[in-house]
């Protein structure tokens, strides 16, 4: 019986050991599952912009240090494996030395575990977070015969003090994300640059919860049929219940924030009906279905903003006014901000720019950002963070908004410390989860990073600006039409304004699939036309002499012109490769497209014109480099896919696959590294060779010679043979292994990259400064008196030539700014704010603070501190 | 010669008699069985297409998924930043429309549902709708078939071992009722309550984070070895925890149940009665418990094959092993009607299959079984 009994509690205690044991890392169900609500966009974007002085040349940004010069050319790695990992042993992972990177953001709340386990991190941008409402009402008459607060505005205001930003943002993540008030992301160019405004208002509507009560009562009092009752809102003998739908999948952080602002909710008065519901769940009630309905009254968003965006004065039309590319949403069709309405107007010139200079954009910036929190159509809650853990003695650039896995740089840096070679193990959620090709294949972050090590482009990405940089090309003109409001940074491109940018009439401006050629500007604008930009770009002498292919192909002219005949005759009607789904694409492009011109075939240089502009000019150029939106690939290895694509074999897009594919037949997606694709691409190549093929003979011939088409074809095989796939490009790294099924690949260095391997090598850590705010503790007022702003940057001052300002925000006791004051430069690293005797006279005496802000052009966060001293009369 | 013939006529026509009889009551029984079986699996499937698309709703929350996407999608594309609004709406919609296209969505989901039951029945099991093959196809034949291989590696692996090991070991623990082995094994037996992926999170903790002799997941080493045996071991040292971790769950709750199993068959009287002969234990085993053990023995191990063919969602997602559990999974979290009904027609084909051979293998294995005998 003691010896059952014994056997009993052995039992009982295994069990317990196996529960607490497995209790302790929570496995993913599914991680793979695409998240609707996030798509990633991984292809370089031309979006960063940032209005400045239209005139005005500022000191090119270097962001020194002097880099070890190397011979290595390519990657600084030997190898790079990829793997695919579990998110939720990640760190364990790198812990145990199984990896050591895990490339792709971890949210906030897995900063203590990464911090404890001593692993550095890369910060980005992550998730950002907000209430959307809907704004019907205040009765829902067509249908349930409740009420809606939510349709009157103030009552959605109320909210921005019901809800303390920063409680949450501790609680729920750590302390790793920042307060959020407005669509724009925190700490980022636009914010900054309307720096008083944003702490003024920031300060209006700090949490407050007995001002959001005040405010609620005198809205519900309003409402007819509503009463106050013991506190609480009372309709229809009935406390007033608002619908709730809060998002319990991807990062599961909206959970506590819904549940968090529905006890809010219900401290005022209201009763709360909590819905908690998947993507897919929700979706259907607050985006596809009616407002009128009364079927959700508040959700949970959360957006994501991958790129430095250096203008996002779009964002208020896109998130707030029924003009939004969601506008066939009746949740937006709601918004009281369609153009006619100040507030639609306001968004509408800030997403076009339609303005003269760029002291007129601000105004209308910081006037739209007190009309955000006035409507507040959304309130916003956090501008969440993600980390990427590395282990120590892993090297690399990351880019402040994408991370490591979202940059474009990330290849070009990433090392072992002070160590050329090497092998580094690379770990990510998912690995080839999409057929790769460069038109219409993998969108997936997973893929796209890797891909990015192997693929080119004629520029580099500031990881730490957003601006761009010259990789494949010397210099280039901008020209744009006088009145825009348009500036530049950077010494590598010239800024020049003219009243009228006339197109030449050989300027080549469309496609003609029918007749395969060229349409001319004068034959498309018999009238002549003009553009808003003139962009001319020069490429080095040995431009098609050092940049090869990994095939070994040199790059020549026919991959730039063949690059951008594929784009549109893709999406013309008459063309064989036709695709419907891509067409949009293809009208995109020919929207604002005015025309190009080779000025000069070698050295390269290419004119071109457009009615499209970013407020940078850097951003302004136009490359043709043959990179798409999914990568980068030769002509040889496209034209070969497009006749596969013609003969019914190939699709580029999953669209056109199961358009073509019928019950007895099957079209596969092109995939350049693996399944049917390959055998197909590869009979399509000797197919070529053959023929002496060279596709868009008419035009292309002129570029391409029989020759050299079959000596790309052949090198082409060549590289089939050697590593079993057909991705090439003219990237750092080679992809030399593919398990797809396994998911596992390798990528090896280039050796014929024509740059070597330190080229980037100064972008290293951001240069986000460090500031240091002295000055007297007590001040008298009614004389003026100083402070001292300190700026450093890993304990050197930082060059007075990578500042863009200094400023200081002074507030009296009232909690008010009074005045913001300008930094007076003393020396590197060194400034001074004096406040002036008359602006000291006019202040209230009290608890007072001066807050600092230093703008860097070498980052794009900007850095803040506040000193608090005491004013006496 | 005469008189043997006249005799042995009615004997040989009576035999003859029977046999046809016995062929016709099996065809007879056969058809019946085939065809109740078929109903049942196009009742199975129709009700698996209808639940997958949750009656309809999923067409709203698939349609509902590709606007928020489209729109994501265009207005993240910086071609269309400067476009103005009511362009860029209206290629929105275009690209929305074309997308509800391609997924059939304009047709009501009773047509389309006709569609997925006739394609599954025939097996033609046509196109998924968001999941692709590892090497790029939509074909649902091609999903199902890269999986399979790791499926079959893992769940035969384990459960082969799992059934052999338990079923030998519980034969041997019945001839020790009551011993200490026994009681221990009673004692251990309520550990499979906890699902396998419990221990599997468990072992990786162990051996992999702690100990560092195996791996934490994937079915390969990174970088792949280059010779075949090399790759081999690898995916042996790959496949230890996961089927571990699946034994372990099931091991002795397994080696209770045969074990109980074997015990009432053991206290049968003509058991009782062998031992009293005085028959040695190993005939008494093998004809007096084994044999009528037989059916129930068969029909299980004829179930664990089929059960191999569906893999183990959670199991493999936690030591990322890429077999079919976990692509039914991402099937059902992206409403995939083509990838889910492709699993469940396999599933159910091998089981309406396995379930007809059964009826027969009773018959040839237990004397006591005739086909088409009142239902026996």
């Amino acid at each position: 019986m003691k010896r059952n009994t014994l056997m009993l509690l052995v039992g009982m205690v295994i069990i317990a050991s196996m529960v607490l044991a497995a209790c302790q890392p929570t496995p993913a169900p599914a991680t793979e599952a695409p998240v609707v609500e996030e798509p990633v966009v991984e292809e370089p974007t031309m979006a960063p912009e940032e209005p400045e002085e239209p005139v005005v040349e500022e000191p090119t940004a270097e962001p020194t240090p002097e880099p070890v010069r190397t011979t290595r050319h390519g990657g600084w790695l030997d190898e790079i494996v990829i793997s695919v990992v579990d998110s939720d042993s990640a760190i364990t992972q790198i812990q145990a030395g199984a990896i050591d990177i895990f490339a792709a953001g971890l949210s906030s709340d897995a900063l203590p575990e990464i911090e404890a386990a001593g692993l550095e991190y890369a910060q980005s941008n992550g998730l950002y977070y907000e209430l959307t409402f809907n704004t019907y009402g205040p009765i829902f008459d067509q249908s349930t015969g409740k009420v809606n607060p939510f349709s009157e505005s103030k009552a959605r205001e109320a909210l921005n003090w019901l809800i303390d930003r920063d409680y949450i943002n501790r609680e729920v993540y750590n302390g790793g994300a920042l307060a959020k008030f407005w669509s724009i992301v925190t700490n980022m160019p636009d914010y900054t640059k309307v720096a008083e405004t944003v702490r003024r208002l920031e300060a209006k509507y700090a949490y407050n919860p007995e001002t959001a009560k005040a405010q609620m009562d005198e809205v519900m009092a309003g409402i007819e049929g509503v009463t106050i009752e013991d506190g609480k809102y009372m309709f229809g003998g009935e406390q007033v219940q608002l619908i709730f739908l809060i998002r319990n999948d991807s990062d599961k952080t909206r959970i506590p924030i819904g549940d968090y602002v529905a006890n809010q909710l219900e401290s005022i008065g209201f009763a709360v009906d909590r819905q908690y519901k998947t993507s897919s769940e929700a979706s259907p009630i607050w985006v596809g279905g009616n407002v009128a309905d009364g079927l959700w009254h508040l959700y949970t968003g959360a957006w994501s903003a991958t790129i430095i965006d250096r203008d996002e004065g779009d964002n208020f039309e896109f998130y707030d006014t029924p003009q939004s590319a969601y506008g066939f949403s009746s949740t937006w069709q709601s918004f009281d901000s369609a153009l006619g309405t100040p507030y639609g107007d306001l968004a509408d010139k800030l997403a076009y720019n339609k303005f003269d200079t760029i002291e007129e954009r601000n105004a209308a910036l910081a006037e739209m950002l007190e009309m955000a929190l006035t409507e507040s159509f959304h309130v916003w809650i956090v501008d969440g963070k993600n980390f990427t853990p590395y282990r120590e003695g892993v090297q690399v650039t990351y880019d402040l908004a994408a991370g490591v896995d979202g940059s474009q740089i990330w290849p070009y840096t990433i090392r072992l410390a002070d160590q050329e070679g090497g092998q580094l193990k690379w770990g990510a959620p998912d690995l080839f989860v999409d057929p790769w090709n460069p038109i219409a294949g993998s969108n997936w972050a997973f893929d796209q990073a890797i891909g990015r090590a192997t693929w080119g482009e004629a520029y580099m990405y500031d990881p730490h600006t957003g601006l761009i940089w010259p990789q494949r090309f010397d210099r280039a003109e901008i020209t744009i039409k006088e009145g825009l409001p348009v500036g530049k940074t950077l010494d590598w491109v010239d800024l020049s304004f003219e009243p009228e940018i006339v197109v030449p009439e050989d300027a080549i401006v469309d496609w003609d699939a029918e007749n395969q050629a060229f349409i001319t500007a004068a034959e498309k604008f018999p009238d002549g036309t003009t553009a808003l930009v003139k962009s001319v770009v020069y490429y080095p002498a040995d431009l098609f002499e050092t940049v090869k292919w990994h095939d070994g192909s040199p790059l020549d002219l026919g991959d730039f012109i063949y690059a951008w005949i594929i784009a549109l005759d893709m999406g013309k009607e008459a063309s064989p490769i036709y695709d419907e789904a891509y067409a949009p694409n293809a009208e995109a492009i020919l929207a604002n497209y005015k025309g190009f011109k080779i000025l000069s075939e070698n050295p390269l240089t290419i004119e071109a014109y457009s009615d499209t502009y970013q407020t940078d000019a850097e951003i302004d150029i136009t490359t043709m480099w043959p990179s798409f939106s999914y990568g980068e690939a030769p002509w040889h290895i496209l034209a070969n896919a497009a006749r596969a694509d013609e003969a019914g074999e190939l699709a580029f897009s999953a669209d056109k696959a199961d358009a073509k594919s019928t019950d007895t037949t099957s079209v596969e997606w092109f995939s350049q590294i693996g399944g049917p694709s390959l055998e197909i691409l590869s009979t399509w190549l000797d197919t070529s060779i053959e023929e002496g093929y060279i596709p868009y003979a008419d035009v292309l011939s002129a570029y391409i010679t029989p020759e050299e088409a079959a000596a790309r074809y052949e090198n082409a095989k060549a590289f089939f043979a050697e590593y079993g796939h057909y991705n090439i490009g003219t990237g750092p790294y080679i992809l030399s292994e593919v398990y797809l099924t396994e998911k596992v690949g390798t990528l090896i260095p280039f050796a014929d990259h024509p740059d070597l391997s330190d080229k980037w090598a100064r972008f290293g850590a951001p240069k986000v400064a460090a500031v240091e705010l002295d000055g007297e503790g007590s001040v008298v007022l009614g004389g003026e008196f100083s402070f001292d702003v300190m700026v450093t940057f890993e304990g050197e001052a930082y060059p007075a030539d990578e500042i863009k300002e200094v400023k200081g925000l002074l507030y009296d006791a009232t909690g008010q700014i009074v005045k913001v004051i300008d930094g007076v430069l003393v020396e590197d690293g060194y400034y001074t704010i004096t406040v002036p005797a008359d602006v000291a006279a006019s202040m209230e005496a009290g608890a007072s603070k001066i807050e600092a802000v230093v703008v860097p052009y070498t980052v794009a966060i900007p850095s803040f501190v506040a000193f608090e001293f005491v004013t006496v009369k | 010669m005469g008189s043997d013939v006249e005799v042995i006529t009615p004997k040989v026509e009576k035999q003859k008699s029977g046999l046809v009889n016995t062929l016709s009551r099996v065809m007879k029984y056969s058809g019946v069985r085939l065809l109740s079986l078929f109903i049942t699996v196009v009742i199975g499937i129709y009700l698996t297409i209808m639940i997958a698309n949750m009656g309809g709703y999923v067409d709203q929350m698939m349609k509902a998924a590709i606007q928020e996407n489209v729109t994501m999608q265009i207005s993240r594309n910086p071609a269309f930043k400067n476009m103005d609004s009511a362009t860029k709406t209206q290629l929105t919609q275009e690209r929305i429309q074309s997308e509800i296209e391609r997924l059939d969505l304009d047709q009501p989901l009773v047509i389309r549902s006709g569609r997925f039951l006739k394609n599954a029945l025939t097996l033609n099991l046509g196109r998924s709708l968001f999941l692709s093959s590892n090497s790029g196809s939509r074909n649902v034949k091609t999903i199902i078939l890269e999986r399979l291989p790791y499926t079959l590696l893992l769940m035969g692996t384990s459960q082969l071992i799992l059934f052999v090991s338990t079923l030998f070991l519980a034969l041997s623990l019945s001839r020790k009722y009551g011993s200490f082995v026994d009681k221990l094994v009673i004692a251990l037996s309520p550990t499979s309550s906890v699902p396998p992926w419990f221990y599997g999170i468990f072992f990786i903790l162990l051996f992999a984070a702690v100990l560092k002799i195996l791996p934490f997941g994937g079915v390969i080493d990174a970088p792949v070895p280059k010779d075949f045996l090399g790759r081999a071991l690898s995916v042996g040292k790959h496949l230890i925890l996961p089927a571990s971790s699946l034994i372990l769950a099931s091991f002795f709750l397994s080696i209770y149940n045969w074990r109980t199993f074997f015990l009432i068959y053991s206290s049968e009287d003509y058991v009782e009665t062998a031992k009293a002969k005085g028959l040695p234990s190993r005939d008494i085993e093998r004809r007096y418990i084994l044999r009528p053990t037989l059916p129930t023995i068969i029909t299980s191990f004829a179930l664990l094959l089929i059960t191999i063919w569906t893999g183990a969602i959670i199991t493999e997602t936690v030591f990322q092993w890429p077999g079919l559990g976990r692509i039914t999974y991402q099937a059902i979290g992206l409403y995939d009607t083509p990838v889910i009904v492709g699993t469940t027609i396999i599933y159910a084909y091998l089981l309406a299959i396995t379930v007809f051979l059964l009826d027969f293998i009773y018959a040839l294995v237990d004397p006591r079984v005739k086909i088409g005998t009142g239902g026996n």
